[in-house]
């Protein structure tokens, strides 16, 4: 065996997504990021554009370093509903489900979807590396897991013009309903799915179909506003909508170091993706144990008063008690208001829901300043529009 | 009587060794309604007589009782077998043989040993711990999940603070040197004090005794100390140990409870994640409103279904440490043997080859590497000497078990690498008992894997599961199932692989049950 190792068979620092040659030459903020070990925008250009391209246009976001697992044989389905907590089965041939899973102590590991070819054929697509977790789930079933991440690569088109840019470029999804999932076109597949609340899509391609697919969809782009965007435009959107982000609002609970940094779907906010009858699924017994016991915590969304954006605010019972923290905080721009996802300790959020407070600091030019704020509990998501759910989807 | 198979029993239990059978007791004493299921013909597990020759009795594999609890006999209402308090001799290359009754020492020849003291003095200070210690084994393992504000957390806490207290009440001195000596190797303790001798062989060989483990292996001294929880005292069972496992389940059927045997459990019906009853191998369904289960702690999870086990248990399981190491030999000898300067008292005795602690080690280094020892630790006993019905026609059964040979022997286990087993063995026996082999009438050799296939006892392993330092008290069989009750609700695991562990003593079986009846599973 050779002792030498060549320099080329190692790459050094973030590896280039397969959308990368175009995302540079778009860059004006060089704004990057490392994700999942790949290089990512931030922001392109400023993250105004970005956002209200979401909301007002179309834009293109690279997902490719979102982990992504295929799932196959006779046991897949067996091996999907072990995993997950949600009942599998009810998801039809040509679905996604949302989905999370958790340990053995009923805590998250992660969330993501799950792509349903058939009951032996899945894809799993997450944002923690998981593939260790799914050969230990999948031991003594017959199943073969394959790790996708590198060799799909996949585009999210989001925004109200998205299913105009699609049919544009000559792809026709106008019968797809949120959440179907369709083969358009041989070795092209196309979801209506998202993390920004409004119509939108992803696309799935072999790794080294990728730049076509780019420069398609950005040529029908041109007359639709089409923007590509970074990471930081959507962490905005994807908190209207109301979605929860690992390592953000929950911490995977493979990744903590400490005891109780896990939370359970329920203490989440999730109780709907629990089957409990479905059979045993992993931390079932724990799960159901916690509802007779009653969540820790609990996951809500906020309306802060004021305009400052309050992330990672302490929250406040009575303006004396602290009972929870802030864990994404945001002004929204479309709802015009600020608004946040905040986490805390029960009873605060179940059954006690009135006189909270956000205690807002606000740094203006080397001057600290704090204030108690009005804390009022949202149930609706602070974006949702008919346009994300209408089919065939409206032109704009 | 069997009962039609449209009732419901109770429970049913997995297996009809010591363990399933101290668990079906318990239960049937309590007035529930129970049947054992035993694949094999006959009962008992390991501790079965086997008329390996004609007019010749052996115990097919265990041969010795150490830890038989009087606490459980009497609870379970067994009349153990008459039997006797054998000494053990550790043979001496130099004819210097020493002879261990208890906490005395001598030489064969009946001259002091100059270690006597010294030994008297580790053998008070170690059984002493090992009470403190054997307190645990009647109880489940302590669980501290509902935190310190929840009441039967709290009952937990009580056990392990009697402990604690016991642990104070040694004094000062004691305490230290029980938390130094607790999770240490076995080696160093011995020579701290011992010449590197038949003794010190004798201590390092117990204390390592059908484990995976040399004895500088840490975690050895705690082994030690398990050997001697009631005292170490070894005893021949009359009428071997078949006797034993006789009594178990004389117990059993007095208790009420049904014992079949000849067709064994397929698998466990699990509705709701609740155990309803088993499906046995010719197809046939018993109900029961609980199962426990005596085989291995991974095979009691493939006998409900992996499906029903969280990941983690699985993977747990899946990496429990059983490698068995011993290898029964069971030699018929046409007449008695003779033992080079043991009387014939001692040569009914409990015979040890391990000269010395460096011996054991050395036999342990090629066990790793899927080879025998080419000197390997003997354990021997000629139970015909003490309990002459076991044999006719003046002839006599050696019966050793042979340490260190691997489960997994590289190569395989061919016949010529059972010659090659039964060959060393003999070998080794000739240097004490010049002529032995020409007595060898019949031989029988039973690898680790022959046990396992033969008991199901998971890589042929006595103890189900190694009695290491990660797999003992709320860690055995694994970290999360420490509590008998086996992820599905009713049920249990019985078997060795459960605390407190293996040797004949049932105390895992009783416990089990006892922990069932507590979680109100039949209430």
């Amino acid at each position: 065996m050779s002792a030498k190792i060549k320099a080329a068979a190692v790459p050094m620092g973030l590896i280039e997504t397969p959308f990368y040659p175009r995302l540079a030459a778009l860059s004006r903020a060089k704004s990057w990021i490392g994700w999942a070990g790949y290089i990512s925008p931030l922001v392109l250009d400023t993250v105004e554009f970005e956002y209200f391209a979401i909301r007002n246009q179309a834009t293109l976001f690279d997902i490719s370093p979102m982990h992504k697992y295929r799932i196959t044989g006779p046991d897949a389905l067996a091996v999907v509903n072990r995993l997950i907590t949600r009942d599998i089965r009810k998801v039809r041939d040509g679905r996604v489900g949302y989905a999370m899973w958790c340990d053995e102590d009923g805590m998250l590991i992660d969330d993501g979807t799950v792509f349903r070819f058939s009951q032996t054929d899945f894809r799993l697509c997450c944002q923690e590396p998981m593939y260790g977790w799914l050969m230990d789930v999948a031991w003594g079933f017959d199943v073969v897991v394959e790790d996708e991440s590198d060799s799909i690569a996949a585009l999210s088109l989001q925004g109200p013009t998205s299913y105009s840019v699609l049919k544009d470029a000559g792809l026709d999804v106008a019968e797809m309903k949120p959440f179907d999932w369709r083969e358009v076109e041989p070795d092209l597949w196309i979801s209506r799915t998202g993390f920004t609340g409004d119509l939108g899509y992803e696309i799935w391609v072999p790794r080294d179909h990728a730049l076509a697919i780019w420069d398609r969809l950005w040529a029908a782009g041109a007359d639709w506003g089409l923007r590509a965007i970074g990471g930081q435009a959507l962490n905005m959107v994807r908190i209207e909508a109301g979605y929860i982000a690992a390592g953000v609002d929950f911490q995977p609970v493979h990744a903590v170091m400490r005891l109780h940094r896990g939370r359970t779907p329920m203490e989440l906010g999730f109780d709907r993706t629990v089957a409990f009858d479905k059979g045993h699924f992993n931390g079932r017994r724990a799960l159901l144990a916690q509802q007779d016991a009653g969540q820790r915590f609990a996951l809500v969304k906020i309306d802060i008063g004021g305009f400052k954006p309050a992330d990672g605010a302490l929250i406040y019972h009575r303006k004396r008690t602290e009972v929870g923290h802030v864990t994404s905080g945001i002004w929204s721009p479309t709802a015009k208001r600020n608004i946040a996802l905040a986490e805390l300790k029960a009873p605060f959020g179940i059954s006690v829901t009135t006189d909270l407070w956000a205690d807002v600091y606000v740094h203006e030019e080397g001057v600290w300043r704090h204030k108690m704020v009005a804390v009022v509990i949202e149930t609706k998501p602070f974006f949702a529009n008919t346009r994300a759910r209408a089919t065939p989807p409206r032109a704009f | 009587m069997s009962k039609p198979s449209d009732l419901t029993y109770d429970a049913v239990v997995i297996g009809a060794g010591h363990n399933g059978l101290a668990a079906a007791t318990t239960l049937a004493r309590q007035g529930k309604s129970v049947c054992v299921i035993e694949s094999r013909d006959g009962i008992g597990g390991m501790a079965r007589n086997a008329a390996i020759a004609p007019g010749v009795v052996a115990p097919k594999m265990a041969h010795l009782l150490y830890n038989l609890n009087p606490k459980t006999l009497k609870e379970l209402g067994i009349t153990a077998p008459k039997s006797v308090s054998l000494p053990t001799v550790s043979l001496a290359d130099d004819g210097r043989h020493v002879v261990i009754q208890g906490d005395l020492v001598i030489y064969a020849d009946g001259s002091a040993h100059p270690e006597a003291a010294t030994f008297a003095a580790l053998h008070k200070r170690l059984t002493k711990f090992a009470a403190l210690l054997g307190q645990m084994s009647l109880k489940t393992p302590p669980s501290l999940a509902g935190g310190l504000m929840d009441m039967a957390t709290l009952q937990e806490l009580a056990g392990l603070a009697k402990l604690g207290i016991g642990l104070k009440r040694m004094g000062k001195k004691d305490m230290r040197e029980f938390l130094r000596i607790l999770l240490s190797n076995a080696y160093d303790l011995i020579l701290d004090d011992f010449a590197d001798a038949p003794l010190a062989g004798m201590l390092a060989a117990d204390a390592v005794r059908g484990a995976y483990a040399g004895p500088r292996s840490p975690g050895t001294v705690f082994s030690m100390m398990y050997r001697l929880g009631n005292g170490g005292d070894v005893r021949l069972p009359m009428g071997g140990m078949g006797a034993v496992a006789d009594a178990f389940a004389n117990a059993a059927k007095l208790a009420g409870c049904d014992i079949r045997t000849g067709c064994g459990v397929a698998q466990v019906i699990v509705e709701n994640d609740t155990a309803r009853g088993v499906i046995l191998a010719d197809g046939s369904v018993i109900n029961a409103r609980s199962v426990l289960s005596s085989i291995g702690a991974f095979q009691t999870m493939q006998m409900a279904g992996v499906q029903h086990y969280d990941t983690e248990a699985v993977r747990r399981l899946r990496n429990l440490r059983n490698k068995g190491t011993v290898a029964k030999v069971n030699l018929v000898l046409s007449g008695a043997p003779d033992f080079v300067g043991l009387d014939a008292k001692l040569t009914a005795g409990r015979l040890l080859i391990a000269t010395s602690a460096t011996y054991v080690e050395r036999a342990f280094n090629p066990v790793k590497y899927g080879d025998m020892s080419n000197a390997p630790v003997i354990e021997a006993v000629i139970p015909s000497l003490s309990d002459p019905s076991l044999c006719s026609d003046g002839q006599h059964i050696l019966s050793a078990n042979v340490q260190y040979v691997p489960y997994a022997l590289a190569g395989g286990w061919t016949p010529a690498a059972r010659q090659k087993l039964l060959e060393l063995t003999l070998d080794r026996l000739e240097v004490y008992a010049p002529g032995l082999g020409r007595l060898v009438t019949h031989s029988e050799v039973l690898t680790p894997l022959d046990i396992e296939t033969q008991t199901g006892a998971p890589g042929g392993h006595w103890h189900h599961a190694e009695m290491g330092i990660d797999q003992i008290l709320t860690l055995r069989p694994v970290n999360g199932m420490a509590r008998y009750g086996f992820g599905i609700a009713g049920y249990y695991l019985c078997g060795a692989s459960a605390h407190p562990g293996g040797d004949v003593m049932g105390t895992a079986g009783r416990n089990a049950a006892r922990q069932l009846l507590k979680d109100g599973v039949l209430a």
